[in-house]
Protein backbone atom coordinates (compact mmCIF):
# COMPACT_ATOMS: atom_id res chain seq x y z
CA UNK A 1 0.00 0.00 0.00
CA UNK A 2 1.01 3.33 -1.41
CA UNK A 3 1.35 5.57 1.30
CA UNK A 4 1.22 9.00 -0.81
CA UNK A 5 1.06 9.32 -5.03
CA UNK A 6 2.01 12.56 -6.63
CA UNK A 7 1.20 12.53 -10.45
CA UNK A 8 1.12 14.96 -13.04
CA UNK A 9 3.06 17.46 -10.93
CA UNK A 10 4.61 19.92 -12.82
CA UNK A 11 6.35 22.83 -11.07
CA UNK A 12 7.92 26.19 -12.29
CA UNK A 13 11.24 27.09 -11.09
CA UNK A 14 12.45 28.52 -7.84
CA UNK A 15 15.68 30.08 -7.95
CA UNK A 16 18.36 29.12 -10.21
CA UNK A 17 16.09 25.35 -10.37
CA UNK A 18 14.75 23.86 -13.77
CA UNK A 19 10.95 23.74 -12.25
CA UNK A 20 10.02 19.97 -11.92
CA UNK A 21 8.73 18.31 -15.23
CA UNK A 22 5.26 16.68 -15.19
CA UNK A 23 6.78 13.29 -12.86
CA UNK A 24 5.28 10.48 -10.55
CA UNK A 25 6.49 9.85 -7.32
CA UNK A 26 5.17 6.97 -4.56
CA UNK A 27 5.67 6.31 -0.64
CA UNK A 28 5.71 3.54 0.98
CA UNK A 29 6.24 2.97 4.68
CA UNK A 30 9.47 2.06 5.28
CA UNK A 31 11.34 4.38 2.26
CA UNK A 32 13.86 5.90 2.96
CA UNK A 33 14.52 8.32 0.17
CA UNK A 34 17.82 10.09 -0.52
CA UNK A 35 17.25 13.29 -3.60
CA UNK A 36 19.68 13.90 -5.81
CA UNK A 37 19.12 17.29 -7.78
CA UNK A 38 21.48 19.10 -10.15
CA UNK A 39 19.79 21.87 -8.65
CA UNK A 40 19.26 22.56 -4.65
CA UNK A 41 16.22 24.47 -5.75
CA UNK A 42 14.60 21.57 -7.25
CA UNK A 43 15.24 19.50 -4.64
CA UNK A 44 13.59 21.81 -2.37
CA UNK A 45 10.49 22.64 -4.49
CA UNK A 46 10.24 18.33 -4.36
CA UNK A 47 10.16 18.35 -1.02
CA UNK A 48 7.48 21.15 -0.59
CA UNK A 49 5.50 19.61 -3.11
CA UNK A 50 5.58 16.05 -1.06
CA UNK A 51 4.62 18.68 2.02
CA UNK A 52 1.63 19.98 -0.28
CA UNK A 53 3.18 23.77 -0.05
CA UNK A 54 3.37 23.81 -3.60
CA UNK A 55 0.82 22.05 -6.32
CA UNK A 56 -0.48 22.55 -9.71
CA UNK A 57 -3.52 22.86 -11.10
CA UNK A 58 -3.75 19.70 -12.73
CA UNK A 59 -1.97 17.77 -10.02
CA UNK A 60 -3.04 14.55 -8.80
CA UNK A 61 -2.28 13.72 -4.79
CA UNK A 62 -3.01 10.49 -2.75
CA UNK A 63 -2.49 10.36 0.68
CA UNK A 64 -3.27 6.03 2.03
CA UNK A 65 -5.17 5.93 -1.19
CA UNK A 66 -7.21 9.15 -0.67
CA UNK A 67 -7.35 11.65 -3.57
CA UNK A 68 -6.14 15.20 -1.91
CA UNK A 69 -8.99 17.95 -2.97
CA UNK A 70 -6.82 20.97 -3.11
CA UNK A 71 -9.93 23.15 -4.11
CA UNK A 72 -9.48 24.61 -0.24
CA UNK A 73 -6.57 24.61 1.88
CA UNK A 74 -8.15 23.51 4.94
CA UNK A 75 -8.53 20.25 3.12
CA UNK A 76 -4.94 19.93 3.25
CA UNK A 77 -4.14 20.50 6.63
CA UNK A 78 -5.21 17.28 8.36
CA UNK A 79 -2.55 15.65 6.37
CA UNK A 80 0.05 18.55 6.50
CA UNK A 81 -0.45 17.94 10.37
CA UNK A 82 0.93 13.99 9.64
CA UNK A 83 4.24 15.24 8.30
CA UNK A 84 7.50 16.28 9.88
CA UNK A 85 9.08 19.18 7.98
CA UNK A 86 12.82 20.03 8.58
CA UNK A 87 13.99 22.01 6.00
CA UNK A 88 15.68 25.22 5.26
CA UNK A 89 12.63 27.40 5.14
CA UNK A 90 10.59 25.96 8.04
CA UNK A 91 10.69 28.36 10.50
CA UNK A 92 9.34 29.20 14.21
CA UNK A 93 6.95 31.80 14.79
CA UNK A 94 8.51 34.75 15.92
CA UNK A 95 5.74 36.35 18.41
CA UNK A 96 5.55 33.07 20.28
CA UNK A 97 8.22 31.61 22.93
CA UNK A 98 10.14 28.93 21.95
CA UNK A 99 8.16 26.99 24.54
CA UNK A 100 4.92 28.48 23.21
CA UNK A 101 6.48 27.02 19.41
CA UNK A 102 7.11 23.15 20.75
CA UNK A 103 3.74 23.32 22.61
CA UNK A 104 1.76 25.21 19.43
CA UNK A 105 0.08 22.06 17.86
CA UNK A 106 -1.33 20.81 21.66
CA UNK A 107 -2.30 24.41 22.39
CA UNK A 108 -4.51 24.45 19.83
CA UNK A 109 -5.97 20.75 19.41
CA UNK A 110 -6.30 20.42 23.20
CA UNK A 111 -7.47 23.72 23.03
CA UNK A 112 -5.80 25.19 26.94
CA UNK A 113 -2.99 26.55 27.70
CA UNK A 114 -2.25 24.25 31.03
CA UNK A 115 -0.20 21.86 29.00
CA UNK A 116 3.60 21.73 29.51
CA UNK A 117 6.29 19.88 27.37
CA UNK A 118 6.53 16.35 28.25
CA UNK A 119 9.97 14.23 29.02
CA UNK A 120 10.77 13.54 25.34
CA UNK A 121 10.50 17.06 24.08
CA UNK A 122 12.52 18.52 27.59
CA UNK A 123 15.05 15.26 26.95
CA UNK A 124 15.83 16.71 23.23
CA UNK A 125 15.68 20.03 24.15
CA UNK A 126 18.47 19.44 26.81
CA UNK A 127 20.17 17.15 24.55
CA UNK A 128 20.41 19.66 22.13
CA UNK A 129 21.35 22.58 24.57
CA UNK A 130 18.18 24.66 23.96
CA UNK A 131 16.36 23.93 27.30
CA UNK A 132 17.34 26.67 29.26
CA UNK A 133 16.19 28.98 26.25
CA UNK A 134 12.89 27.85 26.09
CA UNK A 135 11.70 31.42 27.40
CA UNK A 136 13.02 33.34 25.21
CA UNK A 137 11.51 34.31 21.51
CA UNK A 138 12.96 32.70 18.37
CA UNK A 139 15.04 36.00 17.85
CA UNK A 140 17.27 35.50 20.46
CA UNK A 141 18.55 32.04 19.58
CA UNK A 142 21.41 31.21 17.51
CA UNK A 143 20.74 30.20 14.23
CA UNK A 144 21.69 26.25 14.74
CA UNK A 145 19.72 26.62 18.15
CA UNK A 146 16.79 27.82 16.23
CA UNK A 147 17.47 24.65 14.27
CA UNK A 148 17.36 22.25 16.84
CA UNK A 149 14.48 23.93 18.24
CA UNK A 150 12.37 23.39 14.74
CA UNK A 151 14.09 20.04 14.32
CA UNK A 152 12.92 18.90 18.20
CA UNK A 153 9.38 20.44 17.34
CA UNK A 154 9.20 18.46 14.14
CA UNK A 155 10.32 15.01 15.48
CA UNK A 156 8.46 14.83 18.70
CA UNK A 157 5.06 15.58 16.53
CA UNK A 158 5.04 11.91 15.70
CA UNK A 159 5.34 12.48 11.71
CA UNK A 160 4.06 9.91 9.66
CA UNK A 161 6.23 11.17 6.95
CA UNK A 162 9.60 12.95 7.58
CA UNK A 163 11.13 15.11 5.26
CA UNK A 164 14.98 16.65 5.66
CA UNK A 165 16.51 18.99 4.23
CA UNK A 166 20.71 19.09 5.31
CA UNK A 167 20.35 17.47 8.78
CA UNK A 168 23.59 17.99 9.33
CA UNK A 169 23.07 21.46 9.21
CA UNK A 170 20.72 21.41 11.87
CA UNK A 171 22.71 20.32 15.18
CA UNK A 172 26.28 21.43 16.31
CA UNK A 173 28.87 19.12 14.62
CA UNK A 174 29.01 17.16 18.49
CA UNK A 175 24.97 16.74 18.11
CA UNK A 176 24.67 15.28 14.61
CA UNK A 177 24.67 11.43 16.79
CA UNK A 178 21.43 12.24 18.11
CA UNK A 179 19.67 13.01 14.75
CA UNK A 180 21.51 10.16 13.30
CA UNK A 181 19.73 8.16 16.31
CA UNK A 182 16.63 10.04 15.94
CA UNK A 183 16.40 8.98 11.88
CA UNK A 184 17.41 5.68 12.76
CA UNK A 185 14.04 5.12 15.51
CA UNK A 186 11.64 6.34 12.79
CA UNK A 187 12.57 4.43 10.18
CA UNK A 188 12.81 1.05 12.51
CA UNK A 189 9.14 2.50 13.05
CA UNK A 190 8.44 2.44 9.62
CA UNK A 191 7.72 5.90 9.21
CA UNK A 192 9.34 6.88 5.18
CA UNK A 193 11.55 9.56 5.24
CA UNK A 194 12.74 11.74 2.06
CA UNK A 195 16.15 13.49 2.68
CA UNK A 196 18.68 15.73 1.09
CA UNK A 197 21.49 15.37 2.28
CA UNK A 198 25.52 15.90 1.88
CA UNK A 199 26.71 13.62 3.87
CA UNK A 200 28.20 9.90 2.53
CA UNK A 201 27.56 8.36 6.02
CA UNK A 202 24.32 9.52 6.73
CA UNK A 203 23.09 8.61 2.92
CA UNK A 204 24.66 5.02 3.31
CA UNK A 205 23.25 4.28 6.39
CA UNK A 206 19.79 5.43 5.44
CA UNK A 207 18.65 5.50 1.66
CA UNK A 208 17.24 2.82 -0.03
CA UNK A 209 15.64 4.35 -2.89
CA UNK A 210 17.63 7.23 -4.87
CA UNK A 211 15.47 10.33 -6.03
CA UNK A 212 17.04 11.45 -9.44
CA UNK A 213 16.18 14.87 -10.68
CA UNK A 214 18.11 15.94 -13.67
CA UNK A 215 17.02 19.13 -15.88
CA UNK A 216 13.22 19.10 -13.87
CA UNK A 217 13.02 15.21 -14.75
CA UNK A 218 12.62 13.14 -11.83
CA UNK A 219 13.18 9.11 -11.37
CA UNK A 220 13.13 6.64 -8.45
CA UNK A 221 15.93 4.31 -8.34
CA UNK A 222 15.99 1.44 -6.37
CA UNK A 223 19.38 0.95 -4.16
CA UNK B 1 -5.63 55.90 -28.78
CA UNK B 2 -6.02 52.42 -28.17
CA UNK B 3 -3.16 52.74 -25.95
CA UNK B 4 -4.30 54.66 -23.60
CA UNK B 5 -7.58 52.59 -23.95
CA UNK B 6 -6.20 49.25 -23.47
CA UNK B 7 -3.93 50.65 -20.45
CA UNK B 8 -7.55 52.70 -18.88
CA UNK B 9 -9.24 49.40 -19.08
CA UNK B 10 -6.76 46.85 -17.66
CA UNK B 11 -6.34 49.12 -14.80
CA UNK B 12 -10.12 48.87 -14.52
CA UNK B 13 -10.28 45.16 -14.25
CA UNK B 14 -7.41 44.83 -12.55
CA UNK B 15 -9.00 46.84 -9.13
CA UNK B 16 -12.78 45.55 -9.83
CA UNK B 17 -10.63 42.07 -9.18
CA UNK B 18 -9.00 43.56 -6.15
CA UNK B 19 -12.11 44.60 -5.22
CA UNK B 20 -13.51 40.76 -5.81
CA UNK B 21 -10.71 39.66 -4.44
CA UNK B 22 -11.07 41.46 -0.69
CA UNK B 23 -14.76 40.47 -0.89
CA UNK B 24 -14.23 36.66 -1.04
CA UNK B 25 -11.37 37.16 1.39
CA UNK B 26 -14.07 38.85 3.43
CA UNK B 27 -16.16 35.95 3.16
CA UNK B 28 -13.61 33.68 4.10
CA UNK B 29 -12.72 35.34 7.47
CA UNK B 30 -16.50 35.62 8.27
CA UNK B 31 -17.24 31.91 7.43
CA UNK B 32 -15.02 31.31 10.21
CA UNK B 33 -17.05 32.84 12.99
CA UNK B 34 -20.22 30.71 12.02
CA UNK B 35 -18.31 28.06 11.94
CA UNK B 36 -18.34 27.70 15.69
CA UNK B 37 -14.55 25.28 15.60
CA UNK B 38 -14.45 23.74 18.98
CA UNK B 39 -10.28 23.81 18.69
CA UNK B 40 -8.35 26.73 19.73
CA UNK B 41 -10.46 28.81 20.91
CA UNK B 42 -8.06 29.82 23.89
CA UNK B 43 -5.61 30.44 21.61
CA UNK B 44 -7.49 32.74 18.86
CA UNK B 45 -9.27 34.44 22.52
CA UNK B 46 -5.60 35.41 23.49
CA UNK B 47 -4.30 36.39 20.16
CA UNK B 48 -7.94 38.67 20.24
CA UNK B 49 -7.80 40.27 24.00
CA UNK B 50 -3.61 41.33 22.99
CA UNK B 51 -5.37 43.27 19.56
CA UNK B 52 -7.58 44.76 21.79
CA UNK B 53 -5.26 45.91 24.16
CA UNK B 54 -2.25 46.59 21.25
CA UNK B 55 -5.71 48.63 19.11
CA UNK B 56 -7.68 50.07 21.95
CA UNK B 57 -5.19 50.52 24.73
CA UNK B 58 -2.00 51.16 23.81
CA UNK B 59 -3.70 53.55 21.74
CA UNK B 60 -5.52 55.73 24.72
CA UNK B 61 -2.39 57.80 25.33
CA UNK B 62 -2.70 59.16 21.22
CA UNK B 63 -6.33 59.26 20.84
CA UNK B 64 -7.20 61.19 23.98
CA UNK B 65 -4.96 64.25 23.07
CA UNK B 66 -6.20 64.48 19.65
CA UNK B 67 -10.31 64.23 20.65
CA UNK B 68 -9.43 67.03 22.97
CA UNK B 69 -7.53 69.27 20.94
CA UNK B 70 -10.34 68.38 18.02
CA UNK B 71 -12.91 68.80 20.20
CA UNK B 72 -12.08 72.16 21.68
CA UNK B 73 -11.01 73.86 18.60
CA UNK B 74 -13.99 73.30 16.60
CA UNK B 75 -15.61 74.77 19.26
CA UNK B 76 -13.96 77.73 19.16
CA UNK B 77 -14.26 78.17 15.61
CA UNK B 78 -17.87 77.28 15.23
CA UNK B 79 -18.65 79.54 18.39
CA UNK B 80 -17.69 82.10 16.48
CA UNK B 81 -19.81 81.47 13.67
CA UNK B 82 -22.75 80.17 15.23
CA UNK B 83 -22.21 82.80 17.70
CA UNK B 84 -22.45 80.62 20.65
CA UNK B 85 -26.01 79.20 19.63
CA UNK B 86 -26.28 75.45 18.85
CA UNK B 87 -23.25 74.69 19.86
CA UNK B 88 -24.32 71.55 21.17
CA UNK B 89 -26.22 70.49 18.12
CA UNK B 90 -22.53 71.58 16.03
CA UNK B 91 -21.08 69.29 18.45
CA UNK B 92 -23.31 66.28 17.32
CA UNK B 93 -23.20 67.07 13.58
CA UNK B 94 -19.44 67.28 13.42
CA UNK B 95 -17.77 64.69 16.13
CA UNK B 96 -20.30 61.74 16.14
CA UNK B 97 -21.34 62.08 12.70
CA UNK B 98 -18.34 62.43 11.10
CA UNK B 99 -14.77 63.21 12.97
CA UNK B 100 -15.25 60.82 15.63
CA UNK B 101 -15.85 57.64 13.04
CA UNK B 102 -13.03 59.10 11.24
CA UNK B 103 -10.52 60.62 12.88
CA UNK B 104 -10.06 57.28 14.82
CA UNK B 105 -10.28 54.73 11.76
CA UNK B 106 -7.42 57.50 11.00
CA UNK B 107 -5.41 56.84 14.03
CA UNK B 108 -6.21 53.24 13.48
CA UNK B 109 -4.39 52.91 10.59
CA UNK B 110 -1.61 55.10 11.14
CA UNK B 111 -0.98 52.91 14.30
CA UNK B 112 -2.36 49.59 13.99
CA UNK B 113 -3.57 48.91 10.39
CA UNK B 114 0.25 49.09 9.30
CA UNK B 115 1.72 47.08 12.05
CA UNK B 116 -0.23 43.98 11.11
CA UNK B 117 0.31 44.78 7.17
CA UNK B 118 3.96 44.36 8.11
CA UNK B 119 3.32 41.45 10.36
CA UNK B 120 1.36 39.07 7.72
CA UNK B 121 3.86 39.67 5.51
CA UNK B 122 6.88 38.97 7.49
CA UNK B 123 5.15 36.06 8.73
CA UNK B 124 4.56 35.22 5.00
CA UNK B 125 8.34 36.16 3.65
CA UNK B 126 9.93 33.86 6.57
CA UNK B 127 7.75 30.82 5.82
CA UNK B 128 5.68 31.11 9.02
CA UNK B 129 2.45 30.69 7.55
CA UNK B 130 3.73 27.36 6.14
CA UNK B 131 4.86 26.63 9.81
CA UNK B 132 1.47 27.18 10.98
CA UNK B 133 -0.18 25.29 8.16
CA UNK B 134 2.29 22.13 8.73
CA UNK B 135 0.93 22.43 12.33
CA UNK B 136 -2.47 21.61 10.85
CA UNK B 137 -3.72 24.84 11.89
CA UNK B 138 -5.46 27.38 9.66
CA UNK B 139 -3.73 30.41 9.22
CA UNK B 140 -7.00 32.28 8.33
CA UNK B 141 -8.52 31.17 11.35
CA UNK B 142 -5.20 31.52 13.98
CA UNK B 143 -3.89 34.85 12.11
CA UNK B 144 -7.23 36.86 10.33
CA UNK B 145 -9.86 35.77 13.07
CA UNK B 146 -8.80 36.96 16.19
CA UNK B 147 -7.12 40.48 14.31
CA UNK B 148 -10.80 40.77 12.59
CA UNK B 149 -12.72 40.81 15.74
CA UNK B 150 -9.89 42.18 17.96
CA UNK B 151 -9.69 45.45 15.72
CA UNK B 152 -13.18 45.99 15.08
CA UNK B 153 -14.09 45.98 18.49
CA UNK B 154 -11.03 48.18 19.13
CA UNK B 155 -12.50 50.48 16.58
CA UNK B 156 -15.66 50.86 18.08
CA UNK B 157 -14.12 51.56 21.59
CA UNK B 158 -12.15 53.84 20.19
CA UNK B 159 -14.76 55.88 18.50
CA UNK B 160 -16.87 55.87 21.87
CA UNK B 161 -13.62 57.48 23.38
CA UNK B 162 -12.98 59.54 21.07
CA UNK B 163 -16.26 61.25 21.13
CA UNK B 164 -16.74 61.61 25.16
CA UNK B 165 -13.53 62.83 24.91
CA UNK B 166 -14.05 65.46 22.44
CA UNK B 167 -17.50 66.53 23.85
CA UNK B 168 -15.62 67.39 27.31
CA UNK B 169 -13.18 68.79 25.60
CA UNK B 170 -15.39 70.68 23.77
CA UNK B 171 -17.25 72.34 26.78
CA UNK B 172 -13.83 72.74 29.17
CA UNK B 173 -13.94 75.13 26.30
CA UNK B 174 -16.83 76.42 26.72
CA UNK B 175 -16.62 76.70 30.37
CA UNK B 176 -13.21 78.63 30.25
CA UNK B 177 -14.59 81.40 27.45
CA UNK B 178 -18.37 81.42 27.93
CA UNK B 179 -21.16 81.35 30.39
CA UNK B 180 -22.93 78.38 29.22
CA UNK B 181 -23.15 75.93 31.90
CA UNK B 182 -23.17 71.96 31.85
CA UNK B 183 -26.25 70.97 32.10
CA UNK B 184 -27.57 73.76 28.73
CA UNK B 185 -24.64 72.09 26.71
CA UNK B 186 -25.55 68.94 27.04
CA UNK B 187 -29.56 69.82 27.53
CA UNK B 188 -28.54 71.40 23.40
CA UNK B 189 -26.73 67.95 22.51
CA UNK B 190 -29.43 66.08 23.85
CA UNK B 191 -31.50 68.14 21.72
CA UNK B 192 -29.60 67.38 18.96
CA UNK B 193 -28.98 64.23 19.39
CA UNK B 194 -31.01 61.35 18.00
CA UNK B 195 -31.44 57.58 17.90
CA UNK B 196 -29.65 57.37 14.18
CA UNK B 197 -26.19 59.34 15.16
CA UNK B 198 -25.38 56.87 17.89
CA UNK B 199 -26.19 53.90 15.09
CA UNK B 200 -24.85 55.50 12.59
CA UNK B 201 -21.70 55.58 14.16
CA UNK B 202 -21.40 52.60 15.32
CA UNK B 203 -22.58 51.55 12.22
CA UNK B 204 -18.83 53.32 10.47
CA UNK B 205 -16.65 52.11 13.12
CA UNK B 206 -17.71 48.40 12.06
CA UNK B 207 -16.92 49.01 8.82
CA UNK B 208 -14.19 50.63 9.16
CA UNK B 209 -12.99 48.03 11.52
CA UNK B 210 -13.83 45.25 8.79
CA UNK B 211 -12.41 47.01 5.98
CA UNK B 212 -9.08 47.96 7.40
CA UNK B 213 -8.42 44.55 8.93
CA UNK B 214 -9.13 42.76 5.76
CA UNK B 215 -7.20 45.01 3.76
CA UNK B 216 -4.36 45.16 5.64
CA UNK B 217 -4.42 41.03 6.29
CA UNK B 218 -4.47 40.85 2.40
CA UNK B 219 -2.09 43.14 1.90
CA UNK B 220 0.21 41.50 4.10
CA UNK B 221 -0.65 37.67 2.72
CA UNK B 222 -0.11 38.53 -0.83
CA UNK B 223 3.56 40.26 -0.01
CA UNK B 224 5.69 37.24 -2.57
CA UNK B 225 8.56 35.67 -1.46
CA UNK B 226 10.92 38.61 -1.07
CA UNK B 227 11.43 41.24 1.97
CA UNK B 228 11.46 44.32 -0.31
CA UNK B 229 7.30 43.91 -1.00
CA UNK B 230 7.00 44.27 2.50
CA UNK B 231 7.12 47.94 2.71
CA UNK B 232 5.18 48.49 -0.47
CA UNK B 233 2.52 46.36 0.38
CA UNK B 234 2.29 48.36 3.83
CA UNK B 235 1.77 51.79 2.05
CA UNK B 236 -0.79 50.71 -0.16
CA UNK B 237 -2.51 49.04 2.44
CA UNK B 238 -2.66 52.50 4.54
CA UNK B 239 -3.73 54.45 1.38
CA UNK B 240 -6.69 51.86 0.29
CA UNK B 241 -7.54 51.41 4.03
CA UNK B 242 -8.02 55.59 4.36
CA UNK B 243 -9.66 55.93 1.23
CA UNK B 244 -12.24 52.48 1.21
CA UNK B 245 -13.07 54.73 5.02
CA UNK B 246 -13.69 57.56 3.01
CA UNK B 247 -16.02 55.79 0.19
CA UNK B 248 -17.50 54.04 3.31
CA UNK B 249 -18.07 57.33 5.51
CA UNK B 250 -19.83 59.14 2.34
CA UNK B 251 -22.35 56.18 1.43
CA UNK B 252 -23.23 55.46 5.24
CA UNK B 253 -23.93 59.04 5.45
CA UNK B 254 -25.89 59.14 2.31
CA UNK B 255 -28.02 55.79 2.80
CA UNK B 256 -28.82 57.50 6.74
CA UNK B 257 -28.94 61.01 6.26
CA UNK B 258 -30.45 61.93 2.72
Amino acid sequence: MKLIELSNYTLPPTGTGNGLKKFYFALSKGDMCHIQADSPDDAHLFLRAVAMLEYSKFCDYRFAGKKINFSDHTNLLPYKKKMGYVTNDAAMISNMSIRENLLLMRYYFENSFSVDIDDNVKNLCNVFEIYDKLDVRPGDLRPTELRSAIMVREFTKSPEILLLERPEDFARQTKFNFIVELVKKMSLSGVPVIFISYNADFIREFSNKEIIIAKGNLTTVKT
Amino acid sequence: MNQTAGYIGRRTLKSFKHILDLFAFNYRIFKLIFKRQKTGRVLIRRVILEQVYFTAVQALPLIIPVALILGSMLIIQFSRVSNQYDIGKTMVLLIIRELGPGITALLVILRSATSIAIETGYMKVFHEIDTIEMAGIDPIRMICLPRLIGITTAIICLFIIFDLVSILGGYTIIWIFTYINLGDFLGQMGKAIIPTDIIVGMVKALCFGIIITVTCLYRGFNVKKNITGLPLATSKAAIECFFYCLIINVVISIVFYM
